[in-house]
């Protein structure tokens, strides 16, 4: 079921003493005509990936659940989404081992990617196989990676994560040599290698991005993107000084959590609507964002507003830098925004909307690669045309 | 001169075989005749003299027609297979290995690259969209019906440019096929592209720096289409792409008949130039080819799969190396 935010819950309930100090951001005259909207949209057809994102993402951050669950007691976050995420699962639960099962395990760890998550559930399928021919195994492995892919169409970190681990485990000469066994735990070992790198991967981006954060550099950020959380914590750990710009990243208000947890590490954080964005460009000296995927032109999907963002900076002449690790490469190649598999979330207006106006409800914009000055990834510092030259070697 | 590289020359010279695939296909074969009922000339090693005659084939195609860029990388890759036989097979056996090796090449690289290149390009096309090809381009051509055959239901804007008029044969044959048709000369292409949502083009060759040279009018197209922020899907086989850089069109090109544009085909009163026809300052240029910087080329379709026109170079590293092909 899709929630908004904790304020809701707190507001429903009227318990004001238990309100955190960051509550004032969101207006409270909005929250009245909020619960009206919510109940108005019944989530038709939700992007789970884009779900997944505002549940851990959103301001629903683990503080403010444990106040929330302070004040209203019965009502559970948490247990929401571990609810929803087992009634996804249930096609798959007749069998003693689920690769959606362990997927969704994983998965409800905050800090793990879902691609990561991914590569892990695909690994245990690997140990827990019973199949005794390499060639069972690799049957095995195709479906199971072919269920997570279905599972959740709207993400494609999780389908680019899922072809890069059947490309990176199964591609070895090594397999055809050795007898069953020995191959098999081979494969679990580059299994395990390749969840290693990829969980390793957000470190790596940290530390190549810090030569390219100079002191006394203002620096916009859009959206929650654990990356570039990352990035700046690890410069500001190397004590640089800086200061960011985040965005509110409506509609589930990712920003707000960014800002949240930048003004803990006491970097100097402002918030913008999203639409300042323009306005506050001339003070800025770089752009920096995640991606939820990167495609074959070197262009990214994004969160929504990535797109004018880019737009913005390109115009303005200030680089824009991406952060996104090697397994969101993605053997797409939209043309244009439309060209894409839809991923819808509802919004919240704050008031109701007459059901004869339209609403736009896609969640991700694509940033095409002339707008991009570099990608940090984990396989080093790209320009954006070098990711069709990876994609190319990986996947020919 | 074999009879059927003479003839293949012929029909190049006449202009009865046109179009990169159908010209490097028609020449393959002819060669693979060719080798089939050649013989080694006694104290003569095969590998050194078909390599030679093959080059005499060659030479005696260029006096009929220039050759296209993806006909040199067919005879580079067959002069190296014969380079690489090896010197135990017998004489029969080293030209059915090389007959062999024309016919994959032809099946690989151009037929089968071919339904590749459909089959990606075909999901670009939507329902309800209004393409733009100029030209006459067989892959654009196989592309269009098989979108057709897939039930998608668009509308095909056909434009097309004096002297050759290429254009008009594929006309004919896509509203023979059913399809919904526009048909307009290059000089209209601003007023339909705002119409316009995915423009189809073809090459002749792709060069490593993302330079698509292609029949002359394409860039005026792929530029407009620029202006218009219409995207441009240029489907190429890989087997065209060269490692070559072009920054213009005039240092390499082909000459086409200079009368052609003065001249209207079929109308010998309509010739309004005739009066200057020899005057010693002017000159009529008919270029066949024109070369498309890369920046208004949204995306190439090859075997490959769809790529950016930076990734020439990749392709052109990974697979083209030494014309090894296959």
């Amino acid at each position: 079921m899709w929630r908004r935010s904790a304020s809701f819950i707190l507001d429903k309930r009227n318990d004001t003493g238990a309100r955190p100090d960051f509550v004032s951001l969101s207006p409270p005259q909005t929250t009245a005509s909020t619960m009206a909207d919510t109940l108005q949209n019944p989530n038709a057809k939700v992007s789970a990936y884009y779900q997944t994102r505002a549940a851990h993402h959103g301001v629903v951050t683990s503080d403010w659940l444990a106040q929330a669950q302070a004040a209203v007691g019965k009502y559970s976050p948490e247990s929401d989404v571990r609810s929803s995420s087992s009634a996804a699962a249930d096609p798959g639960s007749g069998k003693p081992f689920s690769v959606i099962d362990e997927f969704n395990n994983w998965r409800k760890q905050p800090d793990l990617a879902e691609a990561v998550a991914a590569i892990r559930a695909l690994a245990a399928v690997i140990r827990s196989s019973e199949a005794t021919t390499m060639m069972e195994l690799e049957i095995e492995l195709k479906k199971a990676s072919d269920s997570l892919k279905s599972w959740d169409t709207t993400s494609i970190s999780l389908t680019a994560g899922c072809d890069l681990f059947m490309r990176y485990v199964t591609r070895t000469s090594a397999l055809e040599y050795e007898d069953f066994n020995s191959a098999k735990s081979r494969l679990i070992e580059r299994a395990e290698k390749f969840g290693e790198i990829s969980y390793k991967a957000r470190r790596i981006i940290a530390m190549l991005s810090q030569d390219f954060i100079f002191d006394g550099c203002t620096i916009l950020v859009h959206g929650f993107s654990r990356v570039v959380l990352e990035v700046l914590k690890t410069a500001a750990q190397n004590k640089k000084l800086f200061r960011v710009l985040c965005t509110e990243g409506r509609p589930d208000r990712t920003g707000l959590r960014l800002s949240n947890e930048l003004a803990k590490l006491d970097v100097p954080v402002k918030l913008l609507i999203d639409s300042a964005v323009a306005y506050s460009m001339d003070e800025i000296d770089m752009v920096f964002v995640g991606a939820d995927g990167v495609v074959e032109s070197g262009g990214i999907i994004n969160m929504m507003g990535t797109y004018q963002i880019a737009l913005v900076a390109h115009s303005m002449n200030k680089p824009v830098y991406v952060a996104a690790e090697s397994y969101k490469f993605a053997r797409l190649y939209p043309l244009d925004q439309k060209d894409m598999a839809p991923a819808l979330r509802p919004i919240d207006f704050g008031v109701p909307i007459p059901s004869k106006v339209e609403v736009e409800t896609s969640a991700r914009d694509y940033t095409p690669p002339q707008y991009l000055t570099l990608l940090f990834t984990d396989l080093g510092v790209l320009t954006p045309s070098v990711v069709s030259d990876e994609l190319i070697q990986l996947y020919l | 001169m074999h009879r059927a590289v003479y003839k293949v020359g012929l029909q190049y010279l006449a202009g009865d075989i046109t179009g990169g695939n159908a010209r490097c296909i028609a020449m393959l074969q002819a060669f693979s005749e060719a080798i089939r009922d050649y013989t080694t000339p006694a104290e003569k090693t095969l590998t050194r003299d078909l390599t030679a005659k093959i080059g005499s084939y060659v030479s005696f195609l260029i006096e009929c027609r220039p050759l296209s860029i993806s006909m040199g990388n067919a005879i580079r890759f067959l002069k190296n297979r014969i380079a690489k036989l090896p010197l135990t097979l017998s004489e029969s056996e080293a030209k059915t290995s090389l007959c062999l090796d024309i016919d994959r090449f032809i099946n690989e690289k151009i037929i089968l690259a071919d339904r590749v290149i459909v089959r990606h390009a075909s999901t670009k096309i939507r329902d309800g969209d209004v393409l733009l090809t100029y030209g006459s381009s067989c892959v654009v051509e196989m592309l269009l019906s098989h979108a057709l055959e897939l039930g998608k239901k668009f509308h095909v804007v056909i434009v097309d440019s004096r002297p050759k008029l290429e254009g008009q044969s594929l006309l004919r044959r896509l509203v023979a096929n059913g399809l919904n048709c526009t048909y307009t000369h290059l000089n209209a292409v601003s007023y339909i592209m705002h119409e316009v949502t995915r423009v189809f083009l073809g090459a002749s060759s792709i060069l490593s720096n993302g330079t698509v040279y292609s029949r002359v009018g394409t860039a005026a197209v792929a530029m407009v289409a620029n202006a218009f922020s219409v995207p441009v899907l240029i489907c190429c086989e890989a087997y065209k792409f060269h490692e070559r850089v072009q920054l213009d069109s005039i240092c390499f090109n082909e000459l086409g008949d200079p009368q052609a544009v003065a001249k209207v085909s079929g109308r010998g009163d309509v010739n309004y130039l005739g009066s200057l026809g020899n005057k010693d300052n002017l000159q009529l240029l008919n270029l066949m080819y024109d070369a498309t910087p890369s920046e208004y080329i949204s995306m190439i379709v090859t075997d490959y799969g769809m790529i950016p026109p930076t990734s020439v170079p990749v392709i052109v590293r990974e697979y083209c190396r030494d014309q090894l092909w296959i």
